[in-house]
């Protein structure tokens, strides 16, 4: 049952801020067609509102939402994506809100509000925007309740009271409910393929120009946490894909290797590292970890080349407890390997073999070659630079013979096609090198700046070992971060070393504790995934989902029960203990020599009982002198109870 | 209240509420029920989208929000009782009414606990009363014109009060049913019909000595209970003589019976009709007038309390509850 009423100015009002608040944050990630579109709408709204004119007809409303629905469908398909799902949302937020009249079609569309106000989280779930979702929420319950209660008379000091004690009692529901709900493992249909796009990262394939473009971005790509002491920031090296297969242009990552066997290490304990990591949805395979990870988390696939392989693309920010040894382990290289790890693609340069020739002319072994080649990049004209000159088909040797200008990838790619070509056993490595650690919340915050490759190479009698060309031309890269802050594309490469001047020492520190806090959101709250849930929850004993379905009923079944009889206890009227304690002296009376009459008041009762029993007049009226002033003067009831007390038959 | 325990799990508790002897009822845990609407419907299927989007993109502050708006929900229903606890209905005695016009049942709605209520509606056959704001101890009367279908005594329907505070996606309702009863008398016949017969009811009659009657003053009486106070005569009182009642006669005053033999119409609702009009007809000529039914005869008499009698006993004539 609905009352029909005129629309209060104050709730339309508020309306329309909500509405244009919740367009806002979509700016930059949505189409910005449909921005100006659902922004137009607002304001065609708040036009008819305030002027009272071009008040749009069904004749026309009806069309219009055809068009534009046909609009979303015509740009982005028939995909129940984000984006798809986001626009559509807000075109319709902004149809509701012109149509709006009467109580019901405020329910619309502040319940469309409350859906469109979760579609900025699926882009992007950092704090500020979570503190914002919450500010909008407010009052959005604000619109609930003016809107509920029909009434003009309402205060603004009422509705916030409300809204804040109802938000207040919602927040412990709401965490039992984050907590306890199953989380399900996997999308329930087909994710969207929308939901990968435009994620930084390192990819599955490396041509050598391809990693510059991650330094200059700011994203952080993953925060580890040492338990105990970090090993040195060059030694850092968090390994990720591996790749073995070059076609001359670009080198594949290959997924498929075997798995590793739990190594029972006999390497020494004190490069044992124990560190969780939380990665951020990067929308691949593999994890992060330092050299050579000794045991892999649940669900996680340890290969025989050192990878973390996950079943599936991690889609969201997820943390990962690892162990690692930074001393590799001396290993057997079967056939197979080997023959994989010289290949070479048929067309290369014969420029590399003479080269590679040249490295091992002098060389008496392959580590004597290795870092004959080393000193040659180290020696000769090569350049760090993020903005190399573009390479033609054969980039390998148009790097090493002609423009000698690179990033990491340059050198990395180049340097593992010689040692191949001088019949050294390599592979190249992608991952990150170093990070920033942050003092306040003690972790290492790598960013996507901090991308780099590498090669490793096989030694007999030492295994897989990593080299590094990069730090032959440019050794600051390996000691330091890039400032990404400085950094301009063409300009002079920038590292972070310590700042110099007092302000941005501080500036800094302010920045450590955003990202301190940041990552405790993240590891806390973005992360709390099914894994984590798992983990969280057995520690109490709760498994499996039956379990949590079954505590998350007893849990907020009991919360409510408790307000519940709360508000039982305040609703049952008190009785005033002077009224108690005088009745129930009354029934002790009663027992003894006879019992009150319902309609009896003091007076006449305690002359009955006197004229029974003539010597307990004088206390009696003691006590019905003192009942009546504490009943009607106000009197404390104390020396009323005192005197009851003191009473003898 | 004692009830039985079909009365209990009855479900006509929660539209026509359960019957109280009382006068006044104040609402509490056992009179307020809380059930969404359809708008609450609506936004549980939202709230399940949400959900649903959450899970499909593992998506954290989704569950945030979609939880958080749920249990806002949920802990709205508190507050929707809250809006009615405590809010005391009085049903108010109804004055008796003919049958054919219209009767007001009576209530007054009473904030007891110091609080705002916010957006009641009371709602009783089908009429609406909306109550926006009802002030911390505001005492806000209801009258609802009803319109008993026949005579006797007639029961008020049942009132309910009930708000969507604060969220409007669930109603909170209280049915009250109050033992008030309205007395519905015969319908009177038109005067024009009515004259004729009465000169028919008077041949009956018989002429008597003076007998007390509103025309001529005949001299004081001691004033005995039950005399009008207009006849009191204030003035000795004032002297202190006591209270007197001042005495008036009529030599013409007739005493008549209004018989239920006597009546043309033949059927017994129609008879009833006849004597509740030959007795208004009686009241406001001053006669003195007896009636005689078929189980009862009232002596002749006049006055108000008379005539209500009377009417009283032909309203509840051949019903169960005869009294």
């Amino acid at each position: 049952m609905m009352i029909e009423g005129h629309l209060n100015n104050t709730l339309m009002r508020l309306l329309l801020i909500i509405a244009s608040l919740l367009v806002l944050p979509h700016i930059g990630t949505l189409n910005p067609l449909f921005i100006v579109i659902s922004l137009a709408l607002i304001a065609w709204c708040g036009f008819v509102h305030f002027f009272n004119r071009f008040s749009p007809s069904a004749w026309l409303l009806l069309p219009l939402s055809l068009l534009l629905a046909f609009l979303v469908l015509k740009l982005h398909g028939m995909s129940l994506g984000r984006e798809a799902s986001s626009s559509f949302l807000l075109v319709l937020l902004g149809l509701k809100l012109l149509e709006c009249r009467r109580q019901r079609d405020v329910l619309a569309v502040i319940f469309v509000s409350f859906f469109v106000l979760i579609t900025p989280f699926l882009f992007e779930q950092t704090i500020a925007l979570a503190l914002y979702g919450l500010c909008l929420f407010f009052l959005l319950l604000c619109a609930l309740i003016i809107n509920a209660s029909g009434s003009a008379s309402i205060r603004p000091v009422d509705v916030t009271r409300f809204a804040t004690q109802i938000g207040l009692l919602a927040f412990p529901l709401m965490l039992i409910g984050f907590l306890l709900f199953p989380r399900m493992i996997g999308p329930l249909w087909a994710m969207p393929k929308d939901a990968s796009n435009a994620v930084s990262g390192i990819s599955d394939s490396i041509n050598p120009g391809q990693i510059s473009h991650l330094a200059l971005s700011n994203e952080t790509a993953f925060r580890a946490r040492f338990n105990g002491a970090s090993p040195a920031f060059n030694e850092l090296y968090w390994r990720g894909p591996v790749f073995w297969q070059t076609d001359g242009q670009q080198w594949t990552v290959s997924l498929n290797s075997t798995r590793r066997e739990a190594a029972n290490d006999p390497s020494p304990v004190n490069t044992l590292y124990r560190y969780s990591l939380v990665l951020e949805a990067h929308h691949q395979r593999w994890l992060y970890s330092l050299d050579t990870p000794i045991t892999a988390p649940n669900q996680v696939r340890l290969t025989q080349d050192n990878q973390l392989l996950l079943k599936d693309k991690l889609r969201r920010t997820r943390s990962f407890d690892l162990l690692s040894n930074t001393q590799t382990a001396p290993e057997i290289l079967n056939d197979k390997d080997r023959l994989r790890a010289l290949a070479l693609p048929k067309n290369t340069d014969q420029r590399v073999y003479q080269l590679a020739a040249r490295w091992q002319a002098d060389a008496g072994s392959d580590i004597a070659v290795i870092n004959t080649g080393l000193a040659h990049f180290n020696q000769e004209d090569f350049y760090y630079t993020l903005t190399p000159p573009r390479l033609g088909v054969d980039p390998v040797a148009d790097f090493l013979f002609s423009t000698k200008r690179g990033f990491c990838g340059h050198y990395a790619t180049s340097f593992a096609v010689v040692l191949r070509a001088a019949n050294i056993p390599t592979r190249l490595v992608a991952g990150y090198q170093g990070g920033v650690y942050n003092a306040v919340g003690q972790f290492w915050e790598v960013r996507q700046a901090d991308a780099h490759v590498w090669v490793e190479a096989w030694l007999a009698g030492r295994g897989w070992v990593r080299f590094d060309p990069t730090a032959a031309i440019a050794p600051n890269r390996i000691e330091h971060s890039i400032d990404f802050s400085n950094q301009r594309l063409g300009g002079e490469v920038r590292f972070l070393i310590e700042p110099s001047d007092g302000f941005s020492n501080w500036a800094q520190q302010l920045t450590s504790l955003m990202q301190a806090v940041d990552y405790y959101w993240e590891s806390g709250v973005l992360a709390y995934g099914p894994e984590v849930q798992h983990d969280f929850l057995s520690s109490f004993g709760i498994d499996g989902w039956e379990q949590m379905v079954l505590w998350l009923a007893l849990l907020s079944g009991g919360l409510i029960l408790i307000v519940t009889l709360f508000l039982y206890r305040l609703s049952v009227r008190k009785e005033d203990p002077s009224q108690a304690a005088y009745l129930a002296f009354c029934k002790k009376l009663g027992r003894r020599f006879t019992y009150k009459k319902p309609a009896e008041t003091s007076l006449h009762y305690f002359t009955r009982i006197a004229a029974i029993k003539p010597d307990l007049e004088p206390d009696l009226q003691q006590i019905r002198q003192q009942y009546l002033l504490s009943r009607y003067a106000k009197n404390d009831a104390r020396k009323l109870l005192t005197l009851i007390r003191a009473f003898r038959f | 209240m004692p009830q039985t325990l079909a009365e209990q799990f009855s479900l006509k508790r929660f539209n026509q509420g359960s019957p109280s002897q009382k006068a006044s009822v104040v609402l509490n845990l056992r009179r307020v029920y809380i059930l969404p609407n359809r708008a609450g419907l609506t936004l549980a299927a939202v709230i399940v989208f949400m959900l649903v989007a959450s899970i499909n993109y593992s998506n954290s502050m989704g569950f945030v929000f979609t939880f958080l708006l749920a249990s806002a929900t949920q802990v709205s229903t508190f507050f929707s009782f809250r809006n009615l606890s405590g809010i005391e209905v009085h049903g108010l005695k109804c004055a008796p009414c003919f049958l054919g016009q219209q009767a007001h049942a009576s209530f007054v709605i009473r904030e007891t606990e110091g609080r705002d209520r916010w957006g009641i509606v009371a709602t009783i056959d089908n009429q609406l009363l909306s109550i926006p704001h009802l002030k911390p101890h505001q005492s806000y009367p209801i009258n609802v014109p009803v319109l008993p279908p026949q005579r006797g005594w007639y029961s008020p329907n049942t009132l309910t009060l009930s708000s969507l505070f604060p969220f409007a996606v669930f109603r909170a309702w209280s049915p009250l049913l109050f033992a008030q009863k309205i007395l519905v008398y015969p319908r009177p016949l038109s005067f024009k019909q009515a004259l004729p017969s009465l000169p028919a009811a008077l041949a009956n009659s018989s002429i008597s000595s003076p007998s007390p009657g509103a025309d001529d003053f005949s001299g004081f009486k001691t004033y005995q209970p039950g005399d009008p106070y207009r006849q009191i005569n204030w003035k000795a009182w004032a002297a202190e003589k006591g209270l007197l009642s001042k005495q008036f006669s009529s030599q013409q005053s007739a005493q008549v019976w209004l018989d239920w033999n006597a009546c043309s119409s033949p059927s017994t609702e129609a008879k009833l009709s006849e004597l509740c009009q030959w007795a208004l007809a009686a009241e406001k000529a001053q006669l003195r007038y007896g009636l005689r039914l078929p189980s009862k005869r009232i002596p002749p008499a006049n006055g108000d309390a008379h005539l209500q009698h009377c009417l009283q006993s032909l309203a509840l004539f051949n019903q169960a509850n005869d009294d």
